[in-house]
Formats: structure tokens, C-alpha cells, sequence
């Protein structure tokens, strides 16, 4: 090697060392700038994805019940029983007079007793026979018959009252609420009323707790049967300040079906699925006009009342599949698919979808095709 | 923070780039880099070999068109390291070979004097051109070289690819900016290979043609010698 050569390997390996060092502490090293850095962004993968919200939204509430129901409380209804035995025997003698006006009220729930008013007798029977059954320990069914007639009777369902009345009291305490103070005070007036059972002044409601009373010995008369917790009235829940927050303004709600919030594509599908089932009765019955007829394909446009008549006849949008061999039968086939429409409707479909904010069955058009 | 570690994907360092290759990339980038030093030490041996032998030629050929005496002038100047002094000595000694008898053979001394001296012309040149062949060796093959071994790493790219089951670009980055820094010193390498090995062909060709041109005039002058012996 000669001398020329070693200074030139010696310049050629100085000027690479100094080259590369240079580029590795980045000398021609090109600016990052921020914009160009990548953020690293986490991904999921997922394979169910929601499909579009077809739940029926409701958007109006439902009207508020504001009749109050009147009635005896509920847990007026055991003392009940006890009481229209004493009243049978003073109603008879009193009502005779006024009564006139309460016997018509007892006489539609209790149909046995409907009678005119001169049979009160007749009445107290049905009602001192199912005495016996709530009070099998007392044997007395044998003397009430007799006892019907007479007042004495009275002092012996009194002390029957006067538990009833305690019970009543007691639980009317337990309720400790004031709706059920009202009540309860009702129902010891009515009770006082039953007693002194010769009190015109309280005649009116003295009916009222006699036919009601009447209606709960009937029911009570069948013992366990069904009806007789059924057909028990109901106290009122309502309390003196029941209107409180109401105001006379008529409720927004009209009581329909909710609207869905979306149509999506299956429950048009379904829609229109369910439409071409219930018109196919009729097209069975249609005649084929002939051969080819049943390549051509209308597309009826269907105007539907929402309990699913039309509310138009259905009119042709286009047809498709006429060709010079079936298209004599055209005009034909328009006319049998509206004849099947008009045969088979109303149309029984989801009322959710009637109207919804993409569309709905009420301005639809259908695929109309002779099977 | 070393800066020949500088593993940021986005400064080029050369150092980092190496150490992440894969083996066979490191193969051809040190293979590479060896082949561009030496070009490069070619390169500054030709620059300064070319140069000094045209200066040092132009001032013999100078000399000797002003010397009187050939013979005196053979004395001082005929062990210069130049080659027009080798062809200057390679035509006197043939001279001196071919008239030192009492009988001269004119045709046969001239003949035998231009072959000489272009012989002389010959070995000079091949001496001179020694190397040159390296310059083009590299030009041609380094860019080769350098796309074997993108090749190798962009194969390797995407063998990670597909071992990770990730197609980011920074999964593939990397690998694919040390495959093609293969490429660069490749081409680092065979650029200024190809431009030297141009240059100094042409440079050459020069000093052999004023070589030749020499070689022709002291021809002539010994032609016209001759015809003066006797």
C-alpha cells in the first residue's frame, strides 16, 4: 500500500467518522413538531352494537283519577254485619213514613229484598239467618227468628255493636291518620245512628248505612264465598285536601297507544308482512286474468285510518314486470290488488307504528303481486 | 441521554438505525460502509496522485524541451517518480541499446524505440489506473448492495407484522427506515464512486495522451538523431 493510499484511507475514515457523528447527534436530524406526533387512541372492538330504538315512548301522561270513592274504610266492614241486625226490627216501624226514599237505595243491591216497602218483615229473615254463620258459637239462630219482631233483639246485637264499635275504634286509632278519623267518625255516626234507629234527623244516612249495611249482611250471608270481599265497598283514601295540586283543567292525555319513537327497517318488514297476510284471504278468492299476469308487480300506495281502514282508496305509484306478453292484463291487476285492500281491511296492525316521526303504516305503499 | 442511542424514530441516527437492524442489514451496511471508506480513500489518493503527477509532468516535459544536452539531462532528471520520466529513460536506454553498435540499423532502432516507449506508456497508465477499477466496482454494486439489503429488512417489517397482527405504521416504521438506510449508505457509497471513477478516467486519459504526445516528440527527436548518425 502506498503512502498515498494510507493518507487517503486515514482523510476517507476521519471524514466518515466525523460525518456520521455528526448525523447521529442529529445535526441533519428534521424537527418533530408536535401536530405530527400521534396520540395513541385506544380502541375497542366490539361485536353487538344497539339497534335503533323502536320502544314506544311515552309522552303523555296518563289521566289522573280525581273521583273520589266514598264509602265505608275497609276496616269498617267487620262492625257492618253486626249492625243491620238491630236495624231490621226499627226500620220497619219508622220507615214506613219517611223511609220511602232509602228503601228505593237498599233495594237495587240486594235483589231478594226489592219488594215493596210494606215487607220489611221479609227482609230481616235473609238477614238474622246469616247472622248465625259469622257467630257459630252462639247458638241462637232459633230464637232470632222468633225475636225478629221484637226490639229486645237490639240490646243483645248492642253489645255486638259495641265491640265492633271498640274494634273499630281500635283500628281506626292504629290508622291514626286523618282521612281515617273522618271515616271512622262517619261510621260512628252511622253506628249511634243504628242504635238510636228512631233518630229522624239522621234518617238519611241511617238509609245510606242500612243499605249498606244490608249489601254487607247479603255478602256476608254467603260466608266465604268470593263475592263477598268483592262487592265490599271500598273506604275512601281521600283525605279533606284530596283536590289539593288539581286544577280544573282538563287532562292533555287522549289515552291512546303510545307512538314508537323510531320505524326501523324490520318492523316495516314486519308491517308490511303482517299486511300482506291478512290481504291474502282475498287475493285467494281472486281469479288469475291470465298468463304472465302474475309477474307484474304494483305498488300500491295505502292511506290508513289508525283503527286500520282506508281512509283512501289505495292508488297505483308504478308497476313493474309488464311486458308485451301480460301487459293486456295490467289495468287488470291494478284493479284486483285494490279490490283485495278494499275486501280485507281494516287491516289489524301495531298501533305504535301507526305515525311515527320516519314514517308508518298510515302512508304506505306495498308490494302488490298475484300469487 | 447517549446521543449514538438515540432510539427516536424521528432523528436520523445513523448509529441507532444500525444497532436495530437485523443481522444480514448489519452485514451489508458495515460491508457498505468499508466500500464507501475506501472509495472515499481512492478517491483523495487519485485526487492527490492525478494532481501531482500533471504538475510534476508539465514542468519535466517543460525542462526537457528547454534542455541542450539529452544526455545531461537524462544524468539529472531520468530517476524523477514521474511517468514521463520512465518513458524519457525507457526511449534513451533503447537509444543507447540500439546505437551502441558500429552498425545502425535506422528502420529497426525507430521501430524499436516506439514500441518501447509505448510500452513504457502502457505500464505507467496501468500503474497509474491501478485502483480505478475498485472506483467502478463499487458504483456498480453498491446500489445492489444497499436495495439487498431494504429488501432483507422490509421482509423482516413484515414478518413482525404479521407476528404482532399489528399494521401500525409505528410497528412497520422502524424496521422499513433501517431496511432503507441499507439503501442510503449504498448509495453513499456509489455516487461519488461513479463520479470519481468518471473523473479520473477522464483524468487519465489525459496523461495518457500527453504521455503518448511525449512519447511521440522524443520519438521524433531521436528519429531525427538517428538519421544524423553517420
Amino acid at each position: 500500500m502506498e503512502r498515498a493510499e494510507k493518507v487517503g484511507l486515514g482523510v476517507a475514515g476521519a471524514g466518515h467518522v466525523i460525518l456520521f457523528g455528526l448525523l447521529s447527534v442529529g445535526f441533519l436530524s428534521t424537527p418533530n413538531p408536535e401536530k405530527l406526533k400521534q396520540q395513541p387512541i385506544d380502541v375497542s372492538l366490539v361485536k353487538d352494537v344497539g339497534l335503533e330504538a323502536t320502544a314506544p315512548q311515552a309522552v303523555e301522561q296518563p289521566a289522573q283519577s280525581i273521583a273520589p270513592e266514598t264509602g265505608e274504610p275497609d276496616d269498617a266492614a267487620p262492625p257492618a254485619p253486626a249492625e243491620p241486625a238491630p236495624e231490621p226490627a226499627p226500620a220497619p216501624p219508622q220507615p214506613r213514613p219517611e223511609p220511602k226514599p232509602a228503601p228505593p237505595e237498599p233495594a237495587p243491591k240486594p235483589a231478594p229484598p226489592k219488594p215493596a216497602p210494606p215487607k220489611p218483615a221479609p227482609k230481616p229473615e235473609p238477614k238474622v239467618e246469616p247472622k248465625p254463620k259469622p257467630a257459630p258459637p252462639k247458638p241462637q239462630p232459633a230464637p232470632k227468628p222468633v225475636e225478629k219482631p221484637k226490639p229486645p233483639p237490639k240490646p243483645r246485637p248492642d253489645p255486638a255493636a259495641e265491640r265492633a264499635a271498640a274494634q273499630k275504634a281500635a283500628a281506626a286509632a292504629a290508622d291514626a291518620a286523618a282521612k281515617r278519623a273522618a271515616a271512622a267518625a262517619e261510621a260512628k255516626a252511622a253506628a249511634a245512628a243504628k242504635a238510636q234507629a228512631a233518630a229522624d234527623a239522621r234518617a238519611k244516612a241511617a238509609a245510606d248505612a242500612k243499605a249498606k249495611a244490608a249489601a254487607a249482611a247479603k255478602a256476608r250471608g254467603t260466608g266465604s264465598d268470593s263475592q263477598s270481599t268483592a262487592t265490599r265497598p271500598r273506604g275512601g283514601r281521600l283525605g279533606d285536601d284530596f283536590l289539593k295540586g288539581l286544577t280544573s283543567e282538563p287532562s292533555t292525555s287522549r289515552s291512546q297507544t303510545p307512538r314508537a319513537a323510531k320505524i326501523d327497517a324490520s318492523a316495516l318488514a314486519s308491517i308490511v308482512q303482517a299486511i300482506a297476510r291478512q290481504i291474502q284471504p282475498c287475493a285467494d278468492r281472486q281469479v288469475d286474468p291470465g298468463p304472465g299476469a302474475n309477474e307484474i308487480v304494483t305498488t300500491l300506495n295505502l292511506r290508513l285510518n289508525e283503527n286500520g281502514t282506508l281512509a283512501a282508496t289505495p292508488t297505483v305509484v308504478r308497476q313493474t314486470g309488464v311486458t308485451g306478453e301480460n301487459e293486456r292484463y295490467a289495468q287488470r291487476v291494478k284493479d284486483l290488488g285494490i279490490a283485495a285492500f278494499k275486501g280485507c281491511s281494516p287491516l289489524k296492525l301495531p298501533p305504535e307504528y301507526y305515525d311515527t316521526p320516519n314514517g308508518g303504516w298510515n302512508n304506505i305503499n306495498f308490494k302488490w303481486k298475484l300469487r | 441521554m447517549n446521543p449514538f442511542l438515540n432510539t427516536d424514530a424521528a432523528t436520523l441516527s445513523p448509529v441507532a438505525l444500525f444497532l436495530q437492524a437485523d443481522i444480514v442489514v448489519k452485514l451489508v451496511m458495515f460491508g457498505l460502509l468499508a466500500a464507501s471508506i475506501w472509495t472515499w480513500a481512492i478517491i483523495f489518493m487519485f485526487w492527490r496522485k492525478l494532481g501531482r503527477t500533471r504538475r510534476a509532468t508539465e514542468v519535466f516535459e517543460r525542462d526537457f524541451w528547454k534542455a541542450d544536452d539529452v544526455d545531461a539531462f537524462y544524468k539529472a532528471r531520468a530517476e524523477d517518480d514521474l511517468p514521463s520520466a520512465r518513458v524519457f529513460a525507457a526511449g534513451v536506454a533503447e537509444w543507447r541499446r540500439s546505437t551502441q553498435g558500429a552498425v545502425i540499423d535506422r528502420a529497426g532502432t525507430r521501430e524499436r524505440l516506439a514500441t518501447t516507449m509505448g510500452a513504457a506508456v502502457a505500464t505507467e497508465i496501468d500503474k497509474l489506473s491501478d485502483r480505478l477499477n475498485v472506483l467502478a466496482t463499487v458504483g456498480s454494486v453498491a446500489p445492489f448492495v444497499g436495495l439487498f439489503g431494504t429488501v432483507w429488512g422490509i421482509m423482516r417489517s413484515f414478518t413482525s407484522i404479521a407476528s404482532e397482527q399489528n399494521t401500525s405504521l409505528a410497528v412497520v416504521a422502524p424496521g422499513i427506515a433501517e431496511a432503507l438506510f441499507a439503501t442510503a449508505i449504498g448509495l453513499f457509497a456509489a455516487i461519488p464512486a461513479v463520479i470519481a471513477y468518471n473523473r479520473f478516467s477522464h483524468g487519465i486519459n489525459r496523461i495518457e495522451a500527453r504521455l503518448n504526445r511525449f512519447a511521440d516528440g522524443f520519438h521524433a527527436t531521436l528519429s531525427r538523431q538517428l538519421d544524423r548518425e553517420r
